[in-house]
C-alpha cells in the first residue's frame, strides 16, 4: 500500500535508511562459514526483505534493485568476479606424504582445500609437522602432486562459481513468467472487450434473486475469474456489481458487510486455483521447476481446486453466519450485452483454445509456457490488443515476481540459503510440524507483507531444506511448496494483506474489525485444512 | 479520513452566497480543503499561493458577476494556465447572458453550469462526478477518494487502467 500523498514518511526513511545498513551489515559481522559470495547475497536479501517491508520504494522497483545488484556484485561478469580466479598451487612433496603448502592454503581446522572443479572444493585433512613463516609443512596420504590445492582460503571464489549475468536478468524471461503474460494478454483483451463483466452476468443469473444465493454466486464467479485473472482487477469488478446491491439495503443492515466482504475473500482464494491465478503461485512454481518437481497446470489445478472449493463454501457459511441476510430477495441488475464484433468473437475463441489447451496440460503434454505464447502472439496479430495495449500490461507484477526469482537464483548459488538453515536442527522438527509451521508463518508473514515477497522470502529456505537433505526421506519438496503459496493466498486479515482487501476496505461500507475477524478465521481454517491435504490428499496426486 | 492536497476553490462575491455554497460542499472539506476567494484577482493569489506550496487545484467554482475581471474571463485564463489547465471548472451563476456562456464553454472547456438558485443535492452530485474525473485523471492511488467519491466508477477505472495491480 502507497502511504499518505507524497513524500517518505518516517516509517519509509527509516526503512531507506535500515535497508541501505543491511546491505553492508553481513561484512560488519563475524558470520562464520559463510562464503564472500554468500555475504554479498546476504546483504542483498536483507536490503530486499527490508525495503519489501518498509516499502521507501514500490515493491516492483526493489525487484529490480536486487536484479541490478546481483548482476554488479555476484555475477562473473561483474567487477567483483569478472578477473577473479582462484588461487591455486601444486603441493611440494618433501619426502613421501610430506608436503609444503603455503601457509594460508591451511585453514584453522587443519584441512586443506583440493580444487575438484571450478565452485567446488574438498577440504582434506592434514597433520602439521612445521610451520616456518611462508609455508607449512604437513602430512597426509590424501595429497598427490598433480592436484592443486587453494593457496589462499579466504580468496571470494572458494566454493563460489559465479553465474552469468543473463541468469539474473533471464528471470523476466522464466516460462512461468511468460506463463503470466499470456495471462495478462488474456486479461486486458477480457477488459477491453468486457467479457469479464459479460461473464459474470450469466454465470450470475442461475443463481436467482435470494440473498443467500447470490453471495454464492458473487463468490463463486469472483473465484473463477480470479484463476485466470488478476485477483485485483476482479475485485475491483466486482465491486461494480455489489455496490448497487447494497444501495438497495437499508443503512443499517449488517448483510452489506458479508456482501462487500466476499469479493475479496472470494478473489484471494480463487488466485490459489491456477498457476496463473496469483504471483506467488510463480515464485513457487519457478522454484521447484529448478530443483526438477516441476507441477503441470493440469495437476496444480487437481492439487488446488478442491481446497478452493472448499474453502469458498466454508467462507460463505461462515459470511451468512456472521452477517445474516435481512432481506427476502434482492434485484440483481446487471448491464451490458455480449460483444459480437469480429474482434471479439477472436478473443472468445483464443480464450477458450488458450483456457482449455492449459487445464490439458497433462492430455497433450504442451508445456503450458508454449501454450502461453499462442493468446500473446494470436491477440497482437488479429489486432485485438494493439500497442497502448501492451503498455497497459501490468509489467510491475512481471517485474516483482523475476526479481523474486532471481533473489532465489542468487541466495542458492551463494550458499546463502543452505548456511542459513545452518544453525538449526531441522531434522528434529519432523516432517509435519515443519509444514504447519511454513504455512502459518507464511499466512502470518503474508498478512503484513506483499504475498509475492513473502513467498520469495521463504521459498529458498525449503530449496536448501531439499538440497541439504537436513530433512531426511519423508520431506516432499513439492507438497511443501504449494502449501507455501496456499497459505500466502490465504493471509486477508487486514486492509494491507492484499489490494482486493485494500479496494473493498475503500469502499468505506466494512469496518476492520469485520474484516480482521473473519480473516483470522479463514486465515487459520484454511492453513488447517491446507495441512490437513498435504497430508492424505495431495500426496495420492503428486510424485 | 486522510486530507489530501486537492484543493476546491469557491469564487463569489457575496458573502452569504459563498457560505451557502461553502456549506454545502462540508462533506467534501475533510478530504478536499476549501478556499474562498471574493474577487478574480483575490482568486488567482490563493490559486498561486496554493500551487505554490505543491498543492493542485481540483476543482473551482465561480460566479460569473465578480468586481473587476468576470468569472468566464477568469475561468478562461485559469483553463489556459498550464497548472490550472486540469482542474475542473464550474460556472454557477443566474446572470451569464448566452455569449458570455458559450465563451465559457468553447474556450474554457467548462465542465459543468449551474444555474442559481442550485439545490445542495445538485451541487454536491457535480462536485462528485467533477472531483472523480480529476482523482481518475491525475492522481496515482485513488483509492483514498472511493469512499467520499464515486466508488463504482473509481473501481470502474482500476479495472480498466489498471492502476493497482497483484502484489
Amino acid at each position: 500500500m502507497k502511504s499518505g500523498y507524497s513524500g517518505l514518511t518516517p516509517v519509509q526513511l527509516t526503512g531507506l535508511l535500515l535497508g541501505i545498513f543491511g546491505l553492508i551489515l553481513p561484512f560488519l559481522l563475524p558470520l562464520g562459514t559463510l562464503s564472500f559470495a554468500g555475504q554479498i547475497g546476504l546483504g542483498i536479501f536483507f536490503m530486499a526483505a527490508i525495503f519489501w517491508m518498509f516499502e521507501p520504494i514500490p515493491i516492483y522497483a526493489t525487484s529490480m534493485l536486487v536484479i541490478f545488484l546481483q548482476i554488479i556484485l555476484l555475477s562473473s561478469q561483474g567487477p567483483m568476479f569478472m578477473d577473479a580466479k582462484l588461487p591455486t598451487e601444486k603441493p611440494v612433496e618433501l619426502q613421501e606424504q610430506t608436503w609444503q603448502i603455503p601457509t594460508r592454503a591451511l585453514k584453522d581446522d587443519n584441512t586443506v582445500l583440493v580444487a575438484v572443479e571450478p565452485g567446488k572444493t574438498e577440504a582434506v585433512r592434514v597433520d602439521v609437522i612445521e610451520r616456518n613463516g611462508q609455508h607449512v609443512i604437513v602430512r597426509s596420504d590424501e595429497l598427490s602432486a598433480d592436484k592443486a590445492i587453494v593457496s589462499d582460503t579466504g580468496h571470494r571464489l572458494v566454493n563460489y562459481k559465479p553465474n552469468s549475468y543473463t541468469d539474473y536478468i533471464g528471470t523476466l524471461a522464466n516460462p512461468i513468467i511468460i506463463l503470466f503474460l499470456g495471462g495478462f494478454m488474456l486479461a486486458e483483451a477480457s477488459v477491453k472487450y468486457n467479457l469479464d463483466k459479460n461473464l459474470t452476468r450469466y454465470l450470475l443469473s442461475p443463481f436467482g434473486s435470494k440473498p443467500r444465493f447470490i453471495i454464492l454466486g458473487l463468490m463463486l464467479v469472483t473465484a473463477a475469474l480470479s484463476a485466470f485473472m488478476s485477483n485485483t482487477a476482479t475485485a475491483a469488478m466486482m465491486v461494480t456489481v455489489i455496490l448497487p446491491i447494497i444501495a438497495q439495503l437499508e443503512p443499517g443492515d449488517r448483510f452489506k458487510f458479508g456482501l462487500a466482504l466476499s469479493i475479496p475473500i472470494a478473489a484471494n482464494i480463487g488466485g490459489i486455483t491456477t498457476p496463473i491465478g496469483t504471483p506467488p503461485n510463480a515464485i513457487v512454481i519457478a522454484a521447484l521447476t529448478e530443483y526438477g518437481k516441476s507441477i503441470s497446470f493440469t495437476d496444480w489445478i487437481i492439487v488446488a481446486a478442491p481446497l478452493v472449493i472448499v474453502m469458498l463454501i466454508f467462507s460463505w457459511w461462515l459470511l451468512l453466519a456472521l452477517f445474516p441476510p435481512s432481506v427476502d430477495r434482492f434485484n440483481l441488475d446487471l448491464k451490458g450485452k455480449l460483444n459480437l464484433s469480429p474482434k471479439a468473437i477472436g478473443l472468445y475463441v483464443i480464450f477458450g483454445a488458450t483456457v482449455l489447451l492449459w487445464v490439458t496440460e497433462n492430455m497433450h503434454g504442451i508445456p503450458s509456457s508454449m501454450v502461453a505464447f499462442l493468446p500473446v502472439a494470436a491477440l497482437v496479430t488479429g489486432r485485438i490488443l494493439g500497442k497502448n495495449d501492451i503498455r497497459n500490461l501490468p509489467w510491475d507484477v512481471l517485474w516483482l515476481m523475476a526479481g523474486g526469482i532471481s533473489l532465489g537464483i542468487g541466495m542458492d548459488k551463494t550458499g546463502l540459503a543452505v548456511w542459513m538453515i545452518s544453525g538449526f536442527d531441522w531434522g528434529a522438527m519432523g516432517y509435519v510440524t515443519l509444514i504447519i509451521v511454513f504455512g502459518l508463518v507464511a499466512v502470518g508473514m503474508s498478512n503484513f507483507l506483499s504475498n509475492t515477497v513473502t513467498a520469495t522470502l521463504l521459498m529458498p529456505l525449503v530449496i536448501s531444506l531439499h538440497t541439504s537433505g537436513v530433512m531426511g526421506d519423508n520431506f516432499n519438496l513439492l507438497i511443501t511448496g504449494v502449501v507455501i503459496a496456499v497459505a500466502c493466498s490465504l493471509a486477508m486479515a487486514l486492509p494491507i494483506s492484499t489490494p482486493p482487501n485494500a479496494i473493498a476496505m475503500s469502499t468505506g461500507i466494512i469496518r476492520t474489525k469485520d474484516m480482521a475477524k473473519v480473516g483470522v478465521i479463514i486465515g487459520t481454517v484454511g492453513v488447517m485444512l491446507t495441512i490437513i491435504y498435504a497430508i492424505f490428499y495431495w500426496p495420492l496426486v503428486t510424485n | 479520513m486522510e486530507r489530501s492536497d486537492i484543493y476546491i476553490i469557491c469564487i463569489e462575491d457575496e458573502q452569504e452566497v459563498l457560505d451557502a455554497v461553502v456549506r454545502d460542499l462540508e462533506k467534501l472539506e475533510e478530504q478536499f480543503p476549501i478556499e474562498t476567494a471574493t474577487s478574480a484577482e483575490e482568486a488567482r493569489e490563493v490559486i498561486k499561493k496554493l500551487l505554490a506550496d505543491g498543492r493542485k487545484i481540483g476543482l473551482i467554482i465561480c460566479d460569473h458577476i465578480l468586481p473587476g475581471d468576470n468569472g468566464v474571463e477568469l475561468l478562461i485564463e485559469l483553463h489556459q494556465d498550464e497548472q490550472t489547465h486540469p482542474s475542473r471548472k464550474v460556472l454557477l451563476t443566474g446572470q451569464a447572458g448566452l455569449d458570455d456562456t458559450v465563451r465559457a464553454l468553447n474556450q474554457a472547456r467548462l465542465h459543468h453550469y449551474i444555474p442559481k438558485p442550485w439545490t445542495r443535492q445538485e451541487l454536491m452530485e457535480v462536485a462528485v462526478r467533477l472531483l472523480t474525473d480529476y482523482v481518475i485523471e491525475h492522481e496515482e492511488n485513488i483509492l483514498p477518494y472511493m469512499s467520499t467519491l464515486d466508488a463504482e466508477k473509481i473501481s470502474e477505472s482500476i479495472r480498466t487502467r489498471r492502476s493497482i495491480s497483484d502484489e
